[in-house]
């Protein structure tokens, strides 16, 4: 499924660990961003990281700098902090996606299901979005039970989101 | 009432949409529409309407079925899609996404060409909901094709479409600013916009409205009823009516639905509606199904254009040929296109009412028994004009393609065609020539042409490949290009179509080195030729130049393929010019043998025939012309030298005219002196080779049926095999076999054919009448002039041969009169 030239970004929010996952990232996607997570042995990526696709702004953390892990209003602080429409976060390694604030939050959960000591029985799962002007269309593929189940949410981002002075 | 309009109007429908009543304004969209068999050829609004509204839901159909945009929820989600077939990273070809990407590519690739699509009218062109129609009406043409997928080409094919529907809504809201009355309903002072499907009532329209009531009342009284309207303005007026059949869909000039509109066109325009010429095929790279020919639809078109041509004009056709341009390097872009990249978009806008309008249905050919039924392409009216326009082009630049030597700037003034053109001209002359391309003997003679055509082609590549050393481009000196145009004109001041380039000088340099080959060349011929020959080195002397270049075009030819058949193939190419005069003026046998009395008595009674003497200094000249083969203008200019010596021999119209001028005495090389001083004689040797190949295509093309009448009637048997050889290979190998072997008996057949020739040949023959009339113009002239010179000669042998051949050439003179009369009677 995962077929080179058909995705244009990949956010990873880290914890690859090594570099030969970064490579085969790389050759389904040139453009890739990756933010440091706790055992990523590459030392040289960032924390966090912001990007524009589209008319959304995106912010990547990995997320074990924001405690408590996997909360709302903390990654809600985060989001402002980093002023995104969009934040994507990880190390729950659990799928979320919350509507937050005229933002959304995702979680894509871990690609691989690998171990987490917060979560049982972690899926692999991944997100796929799909930009298109002021809309966005979240895929969510996750593979339970051997079997591939996608899910799909929607997401318009209202035109100005006007936060009163206070 | 309003039935009554319309069958008022009926009439006045049929005057515009009448071919001869185009110029009326009469609206170009609808009239292709018609012309390409979307809306009914009928007088009828209501049907027009009816095709139209059809048509347009069609394409609305099929927009809904095939372009696909996954990211709309369709049904209201209803019917939730399944998400695990139906996400964009599906590998399922059912998925939409997968459709959508699919299209996205094919998108891609049409924008490529989009993006370049009329640069020079790009504020139309490249707005993007232009863009935006052409994109989708290709998209979904290709959709629907998918066998064809997008070729490039498609976009400028549609491109006018679109462009004819856009200058007609247009004129339909400029009709629609004057004549106000007519197409607004008016109450109550309130105007209904009749275009306006979702009227919104505004007050404050109301009230202006009512001003403007107030002022224009004076314009609108003027015209009420609608009667009294131009039948043009009615026309549109019930075209565009909303309220008429169909409503709003069937409004035939509409902004609204101009990309339903183009979509249908280019539809039709693709697959040939049922007709015979379907753009689709061009751009198909296998041969169709049903191909005789098991090419390719383009080649096969091409061929039939270079067939056409060289019926028409075979001393161009084989120029090309020899250079090895073949048809199909000009010809894609041509055919593929429909000229839409050679004339300028309103010219282009012309040239297609022609093609559209020819008749697009089969013609029945009577084949009877044979299988092979020709060209598919001129198997209709329509594509039969298109041939016959893509040869017309080319004899437009006849002038600038056979000044040139190179194959690269032929094709480069084919590809690019010029600007200012006279395109009416260029039309009658296409629809002229599409006359001639329908005629079944043309069309069905495909496979025996074919055949040769195909393997001359080969042959000539072949050669063109394999005489590399002997450089087989340029056998000819390059030579400036208005240094052969100045040749040409020299030789067809009637054609019109030639451009009129301002003839620069000769080129010295040339004649200088001309005149040394000469005199080298001239130097080795053994046989000393008569003091009549040599002293018929006339040079100034328009004619006898053009004819000793014939032969030296021949010549050229002949050394071109082979250097000891070229021999054979001057020689013969020598009897044949006698053999085929003689044919086309039918001269009896006795004038022939006048002719050959008289060169005889030329060369002061030298027993020797004719042929053996031309062979014997042919001979000299071809292999001195191989030894220095080093240099082409060696060849070029030592066998124009030998043609001038031996030339006269076999023209009988020069046997007089040469000698009088040159105060040549006896032996070549005194000639040759007095040749140098001469500036003129170069050029105008050079421009006679010019007419000479001209005339050596015509007389080749001549000889060619002259050879198939002989097959028929074929008294000597070996004369039979030879010319039925011919009659079915490359006319210059042919003749270069056959004469050989049967040299003196054609000159004892060549009336009998007289009549059968001209029966096939009747057009062109005129045309050869007619050149002989100049050319009679011409040596009569210089015989005045010669007359007066003749007393001037030193050379006592000379002046008696001078005096018999005044005689006979005045006699030859009469008898060629008389012939070109009859020519032109025909």
């Amino acid at each position: 499924m995962l077929v080179p030239g058909k995705i244009q970004h990949i956010i990873c929010t880290g914890n690859l660990c090594i570099k030969e996952v970064q490579d085969y990232l790389k050759t389904l996607c040139p453009d890739l961003h990756i933010t440091r997570g706790e055992y990523d042995e590459e030392t040289r990526y960032p924390e966090t990281k912001t990007l524009t696709i589209g008319q959304f702004k995106l912010g990547l953390c990995h997320g074990h700098q924001v405690i408590p892990w996997g909360d709302l209003d903390s990654l809600a602080m985060l989001q402002r902090q980093l002023d995104v429409d969009i934040l994507v976060t990880g190390h729950t390694h659990q799928f979320t996606a919350y509507k937050h604030e005229g933002g959304v939050v995702i979680n894509p959960g871990s690609a691989t299901g690998a171990y987490s000591s917060i979560t049982y029985d972690v899926n692999p799962s991944f997100v796929l979005m799909d930009i298109d002007g002021l809309r966005v269309v979240v895929y969510v593929y996750e593979l339970i039970d051997g079997e591939v189940k996608v899910d799909k949410i929607d997401f318009k981002k209202t035109t100005t989101a006007t936060h009163s002075a206070h | 009432m309003s039935r009554g309009i319309v069958e008022e109007e009926a009439p006045s429908l049929t005057r515009v949409f009448s071919p001869e009543n185009r110029s009326l304004g009469a609206l170009r969209s609808v009239q292709w529409r018609v012309n390409l068999g979307i809306l009914p050829p009928s007088p009828s609004v209501n049907d027009l309407r009816r095709e139209t509204a059809d048509s347009r839901r069609r394409y609305a159909g099929l927009r809904r079925r095939l372009l696909v945009d996954p990211h709309v929820p369709k049904d209201g989600g209803s019917n939730s899609p399944d998400l695990v077939m139906d996400n964009p990273l599906s590998q399922n070809p059912d998925s939409t996404w997968g459709r959508f990407f699919r299209n996205a590519e094919l998108e891609k690739m049409v924008d490529q060409d989009l993006s370049r699509l009329y640069p020079e009218h790009g504020s139309y062109f490249q707005a993007l909901g232009c863009q935006g129609m052409l994109r989708r009406i290709l998209l979904l043409w290709c959709l629907r094709h998918p066998e064809c997928g997008y070729r490039q080409g498609m976009h400028e094919l549609l491109a006018p479409l679109l462009y004819v529907l856009h200058v007609d809504c247009e004129r339909l809201s400029d009709v629609r600013k004057i004549h106000k009355d007519h197409f607004i309903d008016k109450f109550d002072g309130l105007s209904f916009e009749e275009n306006d499907v979702a009227y919104n009532f505004d007050f404050k329209k109301f009230l202006d409205s009512m001003e403007d009531e107030v002022g224009s009342q004076g314009n609108s009284k003027k015209v009420r009823s609608l009667d009294e309207l131009d039948p043009e303005i009615q026309t549109i007026k019930l075209l565009t009516d909303a309220y008429g059949a169909e409503g709003e869909l069937g409004i035939v000039l509409s902004e609204k639905f101009m990309e339903h509109d183009a979509y249908c066109m280019f539809e039709a325009l693709m697959s040939g509606a049922r007709g015979s010429v379907a753009m689709a095929d061009f751009f198909a790279p296998f041969p169709a199904a049903e191909s005789h020919s098991g090419l390719p639809p383009v080649i096969e078109a091409s061929t039939a254009l270079y067939h056409l041509l060289s019926i028409v004009d075979s001393s161009l056709h084989s120029h090309l040929v020899e250079l090895g341009v073949e048809p199909q390097y000009f010809a894609l872009r041509w055919l593929r296109v429909l000229f839409g990249r050679e004339f300028s978009l309103h010219d282009l806008l012309v040239v297609w009412d022609e093609i559209l309008t020819a008749d697009n249905s089969k013609l029945g050919k009577v084949s009877g028994n044979e299988e092979i039924s020709g060209f598919k392409i001129l198997d209709s009216h329509r594509g039969a004009l298109i041939v016959a326009m893509a040869v017309s082009m080319i004899l437009y630049v006849r002038s600038s393609l056979l000044a040139t030597e190179n194959a690269t700037t032929c094709l480069q003034r084919l590809l690019n065609f010029p600007e200012n053109i006279n395109l009416k001209k260029l039309i009658a002359k296409a629809k002229s020539l599409q006359v001639l391309a329908l005629d079944s003997k043309i069309s069905s003679s495909l496979s025996t042409f074919d055949v040769a055509y195909s393997r001359s082609k080969s042959a000539v590549s072949g050669r063109n490949l394999s005489s590399g050393p002997v450089s087989p481009n340029t056998p000819l000196s390059v030579v400036a290009d208005s240094y052969w145009e100045e040749k040409w004109r020299v030789l067809h001041k009637a054609e019109e179509l030639r451009q009129d380039d301002s003839l620069d000088k000769l080129a010295p340099s040339g004649k200088r080195r001309w005149s040394e080959k000469v005199r080298l060349v001239l130097s080795r011929t053994e046989s000393d030729p008569s003091p009549a020959r040599a002293g018929k080195y006339k040079k100034g002397h328009r004619s006898s130049v053009r004819r000793s270049l014939l032969e030296d075009l021949s010549q050229q030819l002949g050394l071109e393929e082979d250097t000891e058949a070229g021999d054979c193939f001057d020689t013969s190419n020598i009897e044949d010019r006698h053999s085929v005069e003689g044919q086309v003026e039918g001269q009896n046998d006795t004038s022939i043998a006048s002719i050959c009395t008289a060169e005889e008595r030329c060369e002061s009674g030298s027993g020797a025939s004719v042929s053996e003497e031309s062979s014997s200094i042919f001979s000299d000249p071809a292999s001195s012309g191989s030894i220095s083969n080093d240099h082409e203008n060696d060849t070029e200019k030592s066998s124009v030298a030998s043609n001038l010596s031996s030339d006269d021999n076999d023209d009988r119209h020069q046997s007089d005219l040469e000698d009088s001028p040159l105060p040549v005495s006896s032996p070549p090389e005194d000639a040759l002196l007095s040749y140098p001083d001469e500036n003129e004689s170069s050029g105008k040797t050079v421009s006679a080779s010019k007419e000479s190949r001209h005339l050596s295509g015509r007389f080749q093309w001549l000889l060619k049926f002259g050879w198939n009448n002989v097959s028929q009637e074929a008294s000597d048997k070996g004369v039979s095999n030879e010319t039925a050889k011919s009659a079915n290979r490359d006319s210059k190998s042919s003749t270069a076999d056959s004469s050989t072997a049967a040299g003196a008996s054609r000159y004892s057949s060549p009336t009998s054919q007289r009549d059968v020739v001209d029966q096939n040949v009747m057009g062109s023959l005129k045309n050869l009448g007619q050149s002989m009339l100049e050319h009679i113009q011409v040596l009569e002239s210089v015989f005045q002039q010669d007359r007066v010179q003749v007393g001037s000669l030193d050379n006592l042998s000379k002046t008696n041969i001078v005096g018999k051949g005044q005689v006979t050439a005045m006699t030859a003179l009469k008898e060629l009169r008389k012939i070109s009369n009859l020519l032109s009677e025909m």
